[in-house]
Formats: C-alpha cells, structure tokens, sequence
C-alpha cells in the first residue's frame, strides 16, 4: 500500500512539473484570468452604478453590493471554466497513449486507479493554482468594502467552483481516456459540458418529480447552492460521486483498452 | 527465470498467437525471431504484462503474470517498439521518475540512475531535455529506463529498430553487456542480429513456434543439405554419371548461375543431410580427367534455415538468393573484361 501512494505522489509530481515546464499551462492560466478579469471589469462597473443609481432611492430595500459582486462573478466563473477544462483535461491521456508512455505506467507496478487519481489531483491542484491568485485578490479588493464582507460565503462559493472543476476533469479525463486525438477529446467534453448546461437549463424551467431528479444530478445546480451560501451535504456528496465516478471509468476504460488491443 | 507455457491470444476470431511456450535461463540472453506480424509483439506485450492472455501461464522470475501481476511487473524491465518517453523531461528526471514508480527506495536511486547513465552511455547527457535527443539517443533512454531499477528480467521489443549501423553496433553491444546479471528476452525481424546477440534463438511463424535452439545448433536441427558449386569443362550427362556412384549424393543439377566462360558448365551437387562429399566429388572428377576450375561449399545460411521455416513458398529462397548470385558474376565478368 506504501508503494501505492508513493507512485500516485511520483506520477502526481511528474504530472504537475508538466504543467510548469510547457508553455501550454502558462497559456491557459493567461487566458482564463484574461477572460475572469475582464467580466470582474465589468461586472464592477456595473454595480457600481447601478448603486449610484439606486442609492439615492430610499424607499428600496438596502444591496450589499461587495456580496453581489461576488455572487455574480462567481457565478460568470462557474460560465467560464466550462469552457476551460476541457481543454486541461483533453490531454491527460491522450498524450500517454500517442506518446507509448500509457504502456510505461502499464507495465509498471501500479494500478489504473492510482495512475487516474494522480493524473486528477494533478490537474486539479494546477486549476486551483491558477484560481488562487483570483480569489486572493478579491479578498484584498473587497477587504475595504462596508458593511465589510464575511469571507465564509467567499471562500464556500470558490470551495464549489472547485468541486465543480474536479467533477469537470474527471469525467473529462474519463472521455480522453477513450481516444488518442486530442480534438476528438475536448470536443467530447465540450459536448458533456453542454449537456450538463442543458440538464441545468430543464430543470430551472420546468417543476415536478423528473425535474427534481434532474436538479439532484445537475452539477450545476449544486453549484449555483454553494454560490447561494447554501452549503448542503447532499451538494457535496454529488460533486465527490462524479469525481470518483470519472476515476472509475477512467480505469476501467485504459483496462478495457489493454484488452481490446491489437 | 521465464517460464511460458501454452500462452494464446485470440483477437476477435483470429489467433495471434497459439500455444506458445518456453523458457529462458537465468542470465541468458533470449531472441525472439521472425517476421513481421508473426506475434512477437504479442508475446512480449504479455511478457510484460501490458496484455493479458486468452489462455495459458507465463512466469516470472517465480511470479505468473496474470494472477500476481504486480509482483511480476515489479520484476521486469520492458521497451515497447516505441520508446516510451516524456519529451519535456531530461533524460535524468525522466530515470527518476521510472525509478521511482518501479519502486526504487530513494536511498538507492541515484546510484541506479548512475548504473543506467554510465551502462547506456549518457553520463554527459543527463541534463538534455529529451525531445532533443537523436533517435538512436531516445532508444537509449528507452532501454535506460528498462534496466534502471535492476530487474532480473528485461523484455526488449525491438530494440534496434530504425537506427543506424553505428548505433545498431552501440545497441547490441549494450544488450550483450546486461547478459549474465539480467535475463534478457528481445524480439527481432532481424537474422545475424539474433545470431550476434542471443544465445538461444526461438522462431516464431503465424503464432506458432517454429524452432528454438541455440544459433549454430539449428541447422543441424533442421538437417538442412550441403550444397557444392562446381565449375568444369564437360557435358552434364557426362559429369553425373560420374558423380551418381558417389554415397550420399543427393542430387546434380545445371546451376542457375553462369559459368566463368561460355564454354564450361557449373553445376549445383547437394547431399544427404549434412554428409561432407566434397573430396568424394573432386576425385572422382580428377579421376575421370575432368579437374575442377572451382568448388565451392554453399552452407545454407541461418538466413535459408529462417526464411525456409518462415515462408511457406520455397520459390521465394531463390528469388532473393538468384539476383544476388548473378550481380556478382556480373561484377565479375565486368573485371575480366
């Protein structure tokens, strides 16, 4: 068991340097903050006069406008990422498999399991690298707001975005699990996210006993309750499920692969 | 150390490979011939775990490669036909991390990654990133990687693939060199490569193994007939009836090649089995007042023995051999004039 750990821990750190040592994840980390400091950009300025424009009116009920930036922006984020993570997760074996090195970790003594849940922590912690300075500056921007700002729901919204990510790659690193071409891989997850959009889109539109199932799979809708403050046990037990749900079909997936193999 | 036994893999409804078995000894240093297609890949694929078989048992170094999987794996070091390598890494980070999922405890690791470097001769190479590295460098890390955590058993697919003769030189004598501390098994397409290298030679063919023995041991398992090239001034009706009374002759028939000069005649003598009936022949020529201008002993090569057991159509033997034998009287012919 020691070995088991100490192989996910190596193939864990040799899949992170990867990140650090192409300019692949320097180029996807710009992007995403680009794009997540454009729309905090905009969505401040927004608010902002709105605020002035609502303030002077005081018959309506008091905004606590540093929450609602928050809420939204993390909302646009939870827009953003979906289109992302595909792209971290599209090579996570692709690449093994048109490289040959899928038959190194193969042959070596380790499980498929342990590979999955190293290549995913992997990808997960560089997600969250680049998510950390977003957060960190937002608190040091809105640490002046007033009323000043509790930093719970702050950090339980971006503990869900998180989770959501985790749950995105998995199932992402299941579909390139399938398939050597990296383009068949990310759009395979780019149609899973959609889909995930769609599951998300019926059940806000429509009631009754299909659309509560619905909701109770719909990844999105557990998020948009983290973002809510609504921190729910069963949000997070549904976010932990897709995870180790992708690990295991990644697993079983590279397995059937090495069956099936000419 | 390598025990298989009846091993077949089924792909759909054609078999890849069909009841293969046998074994190598520690230390030795094992090729696995024949064409392309004939199920080396296969084999070494389930060697190392990498497949499993439809059927039979392969062991080693005491543990079966389906039931105790991981153990077995710990146990060997493999090269795919494609070098499995991460192009970002350096050659030195890249033996780390090999060592490090294979299970070498940290203590040892630097000086398995030293006996790697200096063993596949990239001791001033270890900082290079290895997508710089030359195609023949990248099957060194390749079989770097294969020996670095000290295995009892290496499984080598192919390893001279696509190099060139100098590194073809470097690469066998590197596989020589790990004979005796490790047990090696490599496949190869290529003849006087599995005659260099290997000690034991096992043919394969359609899955199926067709001969195993060591290098210079068999032809004489396949009792394969020695063949004389004489060149004389006679008719053949003439020349045979003197030869016919010869014990152990086989056959006498006009060569295909041309003889020196128009006016003689060459002709091919085969005999029975491996029986020498060299001298039988010139004095019986000298006998007869027709001496010999030139003899000659054609061996078959293991080139004939590998390409008789591997093709079906025997036509083939001469089509490759035929042009081969004329270009050089041809070369000849053009001196003399």
């Amino acid at each position: 068991m020691k070995l088991v750990w100490a192989n996910v821990l190596a193939i864990y750190q040799r899949e992170l340097q990867s990140y650090f040592i192409t300019p692949w994840g320097y180029l996807i980390a710009g992007v995403f903050w680009l794009i997540s400091g454009f729309f905090f950009s905009i969505l401040y300025y927004n608010l902002t006069a709105q605020s002035i424009l609502m303030g002077s009116d005081p018959n309506l009920p008091p905004v606590d406008y540093a929450y609602e930036l928050i809420r939204t922006f993390l909302r646009v984020l939870g827009q953003v990422v979906l289109f992302i993570l595909p792209i971290l997760s599209m090579n996570l074996y692709t690449e093994e498999r048109k490289r040959g090195t899928l038959e190194l970790l193969a042959t070596s003594p380790i499980t498929n399991w342990a590979v999955a849940l190293a290549k995913l922590s992997a990808v997960v912690t560089f997600f969250f690298t680049i998510l950390l300075p977003i957060v960190t500056y937002q608190i040091f921007a809105l640490s002046g707001a007033s009323p000043a700002i509790s930093l719970e729901p702050l950090l339980w919204g971006y503990f869900g975005l998180l989770l959501l990510a985790s749950a995105i790659l998995s199932l992402g690193m299941f579909i390139s699990s399938l398939t050597d071409n990296t383009i068949v891989a990310a759009i395979g997850t780019f149609g899973l996210v959609l889909l995930l959009s769609l599951i998300d889109a019926v059940s806000n539109s429509t009631t009754g006993i299909v659309t509560d199932i619905i909701s109770h799979i719909s990844l999105l809708k557990h998020y948009e309750n983290l973002v809510q403050g609504i921190v729910d046990s069963s949000s997070i037990v549904a976010f932990v499920s897709y995870i180790l749900l992708g690990i295991f079909l990644t697993a079983q997936s590279v397995e059937a692969f090495r069956f099936q193999r000419s | 150390m390598i025990e298989v036994e009846k091993l077949t893999k089924i792909y759909g409804s054609t078999a890849a490979i069909q009841d293969v078995s046998f074994s190598v000894e520690p230390g030795e240093i094992m090729g696995f011939l024949g064409p392309n297609g004939a199920g080396k890949t296969t084999t070494m694929r389930i060697l190392a775990g990498y497949l499993p078989a439809t059927t039979g048992t392969a062991k080693l170094a005491g543990f079966e490669v389906h039931t105790d999987s991981l153990k077995a794996r710990q146990k060997i070091g493999y090269l795919p036909e494609i070098p499995p390598l991460y192009p970002e890494m350096t050659i030195e980070g890249f033996l780390a991390f090999v060592a490090k999922i294979k299970g070498v405890s940290a203590g040892d690791r630097p000086t398995r990654i030293n006996y790697a470097l200096e063993k596949c001769n990239l001791l001033d190479r270890r900082k290079t990133l290895i997508r710089k590295l030359s195609k023949g460098f990248k099957q060194r890390v390749g079989i770097a990687q294969a020996i670095v955590h000290d295995p009892p058993v290496i499984i080598l697919d192919e390893p001279t693939v696509g190099l060139d003769p100098k590194q073809i030189i470097d690469v066998r004598k590197l596989i020589k060199g790990l004979a005796g501390n490790h047990t090696v098994i490599l496949s190869t397409h290529i003849l006087p490569e599995a005659s260099a290298i290997c000690d034991r030679v096992t043919i394969i063919k359609n899955g199926k193994i067709v001969a195993t023995n060591k290098p210079d041991n068999l032809m004489t398992d396949l009792q394969v007939s020695t063949s004389y090239d004489i060149e004389v001034d006679s008719n053949y009706d003439r020349v045979r009836d003197i030869l016919m009374g010869i014990p152990h002759l086989n056959t006498v028939t006009i060569a295909s090649t041309k003889a020196f000069r128009d006016d003689r005649l060459r002709l091919l003598i085969t005999s029975e089995g491996s029986h020498e009936i060299g001298r039988d022949i010139s004095t019986a020529l000298v006998a007869n007042g027709i001496p010999p201008y030139e003899m000659r002993r054609i061996q078959a090569s293991l080139e004939d023995v590998f390409l008789e057991l591997t093709t079906e159509d025997t036509s083939i033997i001469k089509e490759i051999s035929e042009p081969v034998d004329q270009l050089q009287t041809e070369s000849n012919g053009d001196k003399q004039e």
